[in-house]
């Protein structure tokens, strides 16, 4: 435990040292930000409300949308895949820790550092420009704060699971794009879930998408409340867990094929 | 020139071979490619139905907005996909460029030929496709001159974009780093002109009109194209100064290329 902390810190500490670069993605998020919030802002035109949502809220989702490309490693994520080329991967199985923690524990830190930085911030920025909703109780804080840390566990349980395909193919950056693209237009994030007609809406959730980036902004704005925000919330556990266990045979079959070349 | 060309074509051809040993993979990063231009505009299609337009324009409208800047930044990913800031500033980091330096052939020759992707035959494929979706959803009056204009417009394009490109990867000459703050121009500059302009903040429409022309290069021609009038007041002339806009940025930024290159001192590794 003591060791898992530790590598959150670590881990966070050098997130925060790339300075020039946390600064640049905060200023490509937010200027993609503000395109659209123009763009749902002329599509709402004199419409108060669709598929219940206010204007204010869809132009809160981008926000919500953009500060979260961050730390959930939106646009892809290669560690794993890079270490098991290069073969960092043995020394990294020999530790005392299992391996899967292991990457969990310094993508936490890395998520922590980027939800400061390039999250909060980006909320901060958005409240100035816009009128923008916010969570009306402690609870409702809470329930955010709660989504939030569960679409992380099944983000990174996912950026996992398709990094482990290096075991199997001596280039799977092919099959990493597809699955990180596919993942942009399921979970909710190029336009709201809510706006899809419902056949397609009753796809996405059959897949673990909508519990990362649909479940925190829904749950943020107040759309799920009582009952089925519990309910969200107790799928986003759910998820997590299937994805776990994903990982953890995938790895083990993953393991026992591995070749280090060289040495 | 012949002998550049032929330099050209034997670097490229060595870029395509190697891609082709991973099959599968490139394969299904084409397959990749190809549903990520789809997704962003199949999102907005799909939402359409509960709008009845953005401000103004209908669906197929936007449709041709976004497929011709998508088919142009394509193409322009292919052809200069070498000054791409992020694979160029790793050579410059690395000090790969050096060893290009050293080689009896014209570097920029060699730069262009550093890579071709044959996964951006996609994005291609896709902005091709969707312009076909989007002249059949809209009805334009086709005359000779829109006929003989449109590949202007799409190669000033092409033009406009390289030369961000190119600007970005002579920035990391004194940066080392890759300049971020690019992305904004490039991936951020072809998201803004995938829509009609009038819809953005009076300040952001003056920044890409006055300062980075942007809006000349899709917008103004879009209008044209379209027969929609101009609800910024612009001049007549507008429409047609796309290729101003493309070239002129392109052969400012082959000067900063070629001074960049004189002052370049290497990172030493």
């Amino acid at each position: 435990m003591h060791l898992f902390y530790e590598l959150i810190k670590t881990s966070f500490h050098q997130q925060l040292t790339y300075r020039t670069a946390n600064m640049a993605g905060l200023a490509t998020n937010f200027f993609f930000g503000l395109l659209r919030a123009a763009i749902l802002i002329a599509l709402y035109g004199t419409a108060r409300e669709v598929a219940g949502l206010s204007l204010r809220d869809a132009v809160t989702y981008t926000g919500l949308t953009q500060a979260v490309i961050a730390f959930l490693s939106f646009f892809g994520w290669w560690e794993v895949m890079r270490s098991v080329y290069s073969g960092d991967i043995s020394s990294d199985l020999l530790k005392p820790m299992r391996y899967y923690t292991f990457w969990l524990a310094k993508d936490l830190g890395r998520a922590l550092a980027c939800f400061l930085v390039r999250g909060v911030t980006i909320m901060l920025a958005y409240a100035l420009v816009f009128d923008i909703t916010l969570p009306t109780s402690v609870w409702h804080w809470l329930a955010v704060g709660a989504a939030l840390v569960l679409s992380t566990m099944i983000s990174f349980s996912w950026r996992f699971l398709v990094n482990l395909s290096a075991f199997w193919t001596p280039d799977a950056m092919g099959v990493g794009r597809f699955a990180f693209i596919l993942s942009w237009f399921l979970s909710g994030f190029l336009m709201p879930l809510r706006f899809f007609p419902d056949w397609f809406v009753r796809l996405c959730h059959l897949t673990p998408f909508p519990a990362t980036v649909n479940t925190v902004v829904e749950v943020y704005l107040g759309v799920l409340t009582g009952p089925e925000m519990v309910q969200a919330l107790g799928l986003q556990l759910l998820w997590f867990l299937i994805l776990l266990a994903a990982c953890q045979l995938t790895l083990r079959a993953g393991v026992r094929k591995l070749v280090i070349q060289g040495g | 020139m012949w002998h550049s060309l032929e330099t050209y074509r034997r670097l490229i051809a060595v870029r395509v071979r190697s891609q082709i040993q991973y099959r599968v993979s490139t394969l299904l990063d084409i397959a990749g490619m190809a549903i990520v231009t789809g997704v962003e505009f199949g999102a907005l299609a799909m939402v359409f139905q509960r709008f009845e337009s953005i401000a103004g324009w209908t669906l197929g409208e936007v449709a041709f907005l976004y497929s011709l800047v998508t088919t142009a930044f394509g193409t322009m990913d292919l052809i200069f996909g070498g000054f791409d800031p992020d694979t160029f500033g790793p050579m410059v980091q690395r000090g790969t460029l050096d060893q290009l330096l050293l080689r009896p052939v014209n570097v920029t020759l060699q730069v262009f030929g550093s890579a071709f992707l044959l996964r951006r035959f996609a994005k291609i494929a896709q902005g091709v496709i969707i312009f076909c979706i989007a002249l059949s959803m809209t009805s334009v009056h086709w005359t000779p001159a829109k006929v003989a204009y449109l590949p202007v417009v799409f190669v000033s394009q092409v033009a406009f974009f390289g030369g961000l490109f190119i600007i970005g990867a002579t920035s990391t000459f004194w940066t080392v780093q890759r300049v971020e703050a690019i992305n904004i121009f490039t991936y951020g500059g072809t998201e803004l002109i995938s829509y009609p302009m009038h819809i953005y903040a009076k300040w952001m429409r003056r920044f890409f009109t006055y300062v980075v022309p942007m809006i000349l290069l899709n917008y103004y021609p879009a209008l044209y194209f379209l027969d929609k009038p101009d609800p910024l007041g612009g001049p007549a002339c507008a429409p047609f100064l796309a290729p101003i806009a493309g070239f002129g940025m392109l052969a400012a930024a082959l000067g900063f290329w070629r001074f960049g290159l004189k002052h370049y001192a290497s990172t030493g590794t």
